[in-house]
């Protein structure tokens, strides 16, 4: 094999040894990269789905161009209260990995030209204007694909570029996507749970629908890749946030099919599995779960209270009277620490007490994860030197693989500053027409 | 293109992407066999993705059972003896029953494997590898393999050994459930396994990336996927605020931090988010509002000014008192008129009933031989060329048996029985949830 490991394929080592050293986060740069053969266009404005696509086209080692205004994207300005480091807001230095950064104004006829003949050059351009703007600046896929016809090209949105109400056209944002996921809809404490203002419909806290909506959009021009294999044509991707959030909401749509209910918020029990959960513990919060017959029999054998398995014998006794489990649960986990929780079900689980599969975990603040040394041995954070920014603090690419790993290579850079390299190399523009095309406001 | 009305550009997307035209067009990932053995949603999910856009799945289950969310279905309740909690991820998939316990069915489950590109799994660390159909065998029966091994906590590190994981357990160590909900309240779960979806979505990505680098190589790899660690990657700027100013998240309600004004209020007749980050937008808003001045306030004029915590909140309060007063609809048509976001938090029945989603397909109307007629959660991504859909629903345990080890192994019926009166492969068990609707006379076969 061609991947540098014969020696570990050979010898019968632990399984996790094995897998680490197959995988090991230190040795990324000695792989290839499986996208290198890829130049994507990033046009987006102010849209972190599109931002995460190309961000995961980056981290395999695309050749990712962000293409902003002169002024740079608003997108650098989405940061809470306001904060910025070297005048980037935290939200942007986040999702520019791995990217150059060029300027170009859309707005003006000579700029749209530009950005046509470096179409020319991509094998994905991907968007978020309001639909069909791009369309009637002659720069759509309509007109690039006749240019280009190996060109995937994947346009965001938050309804989409058909259907009755793609006209109804709005700016794409995060929270508008998942409210109309409906994922919020089943999230939160039921009414009269608490507070009016805290018992409603309740949001993730991060970008949840931008994330999925990134994700979808990557896997899809991956899809439109395997396709143009076949083919040697490009096509048309339309995404909305919305409805990619929208696919995950578990049962909604069909349990409303089969039995006309409209699922309800519960807020932290459980409609499908129970006890799945999070319970008050002395110093904190644990999510538990033990919820087939075989499990809630170890869960309550970890307990100390197997005589809770008469009234909550079924998965049904034990969804319908969650609450009452629920209270029960919290009697006993009040006097035990979350870590105390997590001793006593890994003693349970790895010394083979009884049967059944236990899982808990104590509520982490962002904190309390970013102290755990799992992650750190695993490379999901890492802290990257940056030519531009200095040292940052980034969550990596989530994949591990053999040979073709993902990996950060920089965090960003300044508005425009791959202008020379960028139209040189594909334009052959350089010097004093750059100059030129500056001082006209188009790039 | 000569017209470039908008009138034009919408009559031909609803041509380009014309959902009574999806089953005339080729499927991007054709010819691309995934091999399953996953239970719950984070495995299922991941070889769905794959199925929607064209791969032959083959989902192997451990008889008579099956997979464990077979049982997992609202309020514990059966459709026609089948969960509801399993259909949304698993669709188009062929179903086989096979013992991995027994020899045989390991050499069965090897033969599979030979003949697949992708294999998924979603075992604690280390399990196939005991059992001799891990990564380490599968790379010689197939060097070509892409096999994607998803888990809690990843296939090595301290977590990873004999730490069960599910969802839930991922959005608690992620901080996921640390930043999401009202500051003074009790933690509360996502309403969805999001974790599991996401990961699945994480790991079908992975796997066609892996699928590139195999066309252009001949090579397969192991991928090892966290959902955990995917839903780590999804905390924006959380990591990134922490490492350079020490400054921890917490939960902040049903605001948007970064984007301002964006939050989801309460209106007359339900809830709806409301979000208007960029200057014009704003400025739409305020003119919705009937409050023009607001616009000009240099406390609010600008996004950064906006930011500023002070101002956020007195801003977010007078916008709640405006949407209070409104129907969500007005609310909705004042964004589209006046430039800013608007949306409903759509209840189950709001997506069902939504002919624009169905127009799309994002809501997915279908009959299958076995159920019925089914509407579901569609495809997300319209791919105007190879678009993605759903051919059938899920199958009771071991359905496609037949099907399968006659066209892809060569098993004679003979043969299949022997197996099966041996107890390597087999179907489904008499229980809601394994086996078929009462009414079934026999006659669907797929």
């Amino acid at each position: 094999m061609s991947d540098g490991h014969a020696h570990l394929h050979e010898a019968i080592i632990p399984w996790a040894q094995y897998a680490q050293e197959l995988c090991d986060p230190k040795r990324v740069h000695e792989k290839p990269e499986a996208l290198d053969d890829l130049r994507v266009l990033d046009l987006s404005s102010g849209n972190f789905a599109a931002l995460f696509a190309s961000s995961i086209l980056a981290e395999f080692g695309a050749e990712v161009i962000r293409v902003e205004p002169p002024t740079g994207d608003v997108a650098r300005l989405f940061t809470p209260e306001g904060v910025k480091h070297k005048d980037t807001g935290l939200a942007y230095l986040v999702e520019a990995r791995n990217k150059r950064h060029i300027t170009l104004n859309l707005e003006k006829e000579e700029g749209r030209l530009l950005l046509a003949r470096l179409a020319r050059h991509a094998d994905v351009v991907i968007e978020s204007e309001l639909p069909g703007q791009m369309d009637a600046w002659g720069i759509g896929y309509r007109q690039l694909s006749l240019l280009n016809p190996r060109l995937i090209y994947l346009a965001y949105s938050t309804h989409g570029q058909f259907g009755p109400r793609a006209r109804q056209r709005i700016p794409d944002y995060d929270i508008t996507s998942q409210a109309l996921s409906g994922v919020p809809y089943v999230t939160g404490e039921p009414e009269g749970q608490g507070p009016a203002e805290s018992s409603a419909p309740t949001k993730q806290g991060n970008w949840i629908a931008w994330y999925v909506g990134g994700g979808f959009g990557a896997l899809a021009v991956l899809a439109a890749l395997a396709w143009r294999w076949q083919s040697g044509r490009g096509q048309f991707i339309d995404l909305t946030p919305a409805e990619a959030e929208m696919r995950f909401s578990d049962a909604g749509v069909i349990w409303h099919h089969a039995a006309q209910r409209i699922q309800e918020r519960v807020g932290g029990l459980h409609i499908q599995v129970f006890p799945y959960t999070l319970i008050k513990t002395k110093d904190s919060y644990s999510f538990i779960a033990g919820f087939s017959d075989v499990n809630f029999q170890g869960l309550t054998n970890i307990m100390g209270r197997p005589e809770l398995r008469e009234p909550f014998a079924t998965t049904r006794d034990r969804i319908g009277k969650a609450r009452a489990l629920h209270q029960e649960l919290q009697k006993w986990s009040g006097d035990l620490t979350s870590e105390e929780i997590l001793h006593r079900v890994q003693d349970y689980m790895l010394n083979k007490k009884g049967p059944g599969t236990v899982a808990t975990a104590r509520l982490n603040q962002p904190r309390d994860t970013l102290a755990e040394s799992h992650w750190w041995d695993r490379g999901v954070f890492q802290k990257v030197e940056d030519p531009d920014y200095g040292e940052l603090l980034l969550q990596a690419p989530p994949w591990k693989m053999s040979a073709t790993p993902p990996r950060i290579k920089w965090a960003c850079r300044p508005v425009g500053a791959d202008n020379q390299i960028v139209y040189l190399r594909y334009l052959g523009l350089g010097g004093e027409r750059l100059k030129a095309l500056k001082a006209k406001g188009v790039i | 293109m000569g017209d470039a009305s908008p009138k034009a550009y919408f009559d031909w997307t609803r041509k380009l992407f014309d959902r009574s035209k999806i089953f005339d067009k080729p499927e991007a990932l054709r010819g691309i066999r995934v091999l399953e053995l996953t239970t719950l949603v984070l495995g299922p999910t991941t070889a769905d993705f794959l199925g929607e856009f064209g791969a032959e799945v083959v989902k192997v289950e451990l008889p008579p059972g099956g997979d464990t969310m077979r049982y997992v279905t609202p309020e514990a309740t059966y459709w026609k003896n089948a969960s509801l909690g399993f259909f949304p991820e698993n669709h188009s998939k062929y179903h086989v029953g096979i013992d991995l316990h027994a020899d045989e069915g390991k050499s069965l489950f090897k033969q599979l494997a030979a003949k697949s590109d992708i294999m998924v799994e979603n075992f604690r660390a280390g399990t196939l590898d005991k059992w001799g159909i891990g990564y380490r065998q599968m790379r010689e029966v197939n060097p070509r393999l892409i096999y994607v091994a998803d888990s809690g906590f990843g296939q090595w590190g301290p977590f990873s050994q004999g730490r069960a994981s599910y969802d839930a357990v991922a959005q608690t160590v992620s901080g996921m459930i640390g930043i999401t909900g009202f500051p003074g309240r009790p933690p509360i779960l996502c309403g969805i396994f999001i974790g599991d979806w996401f990961g699945g979505l994480m790991s079908a990505t992975a796997a066609l990336v892996a699928l590139h680098h195999r066309t252009r190589t001949g090579e397969g790899q192991l991928i090892d996927f966290a959902q955990s660690e995917g839903l780590i990657r999804t905390l924006d700027w959380t990591w990134l605020r922490l490492g350079l100013t020490g400054r921890d998240r917490g939960p902040a309600g049903n605001r948007d931090e970064a984007v301002v004004p964006a939050e989801i209020f309460p209106c007359r007749d339900g809830y709806v988010a409301i979000a208007a980050g960029r200057d014009r937008e704003f400025k739409g808003l305020c003119a919705a509002m009937r409050e023009p001045a607001l616009a000009k306030d240099p406390k609010y004029a600008t996004l950064e000014a906006r930011q500023k915590p002070q101002n956020m909140k007195a801003l977010l309060e007078r916008i709640r008192g405006w949407a209070a007063k409104q129907a969500r609809a007005e609310i909705e048509a004042a964004g589209v008129k006046h430039g800013f976001a608007a949306a409903r938090v759509a209840t189950a029945k709001d997506k069902h009933d939504d002919e624009h989603l169905r127009a799309r397909g994002s809501v997915w109307e279908y009959e299958d031989p076995l159920y019925g007629t089914l509407v579901e959660q569609g495809p997300a991504p319209k791919l105007s060329e190879t678009p993605a859909r759903i051919k059938w629903a899920a199958k009771p345990v071991g359905w496609h048996n037949h099907d399968v080890f006659t066209r892809l192994l060569g098993l004679s019926p003979r043969e299949i029985k022997d197996l099966q009166e041996r107890k390597v492969v087999g179907q489904w068990a008499d229980r809601p949830g394994a086996k078929p609707p009462a009414e079934w006379d026999g006659s669907a076969r797929i």
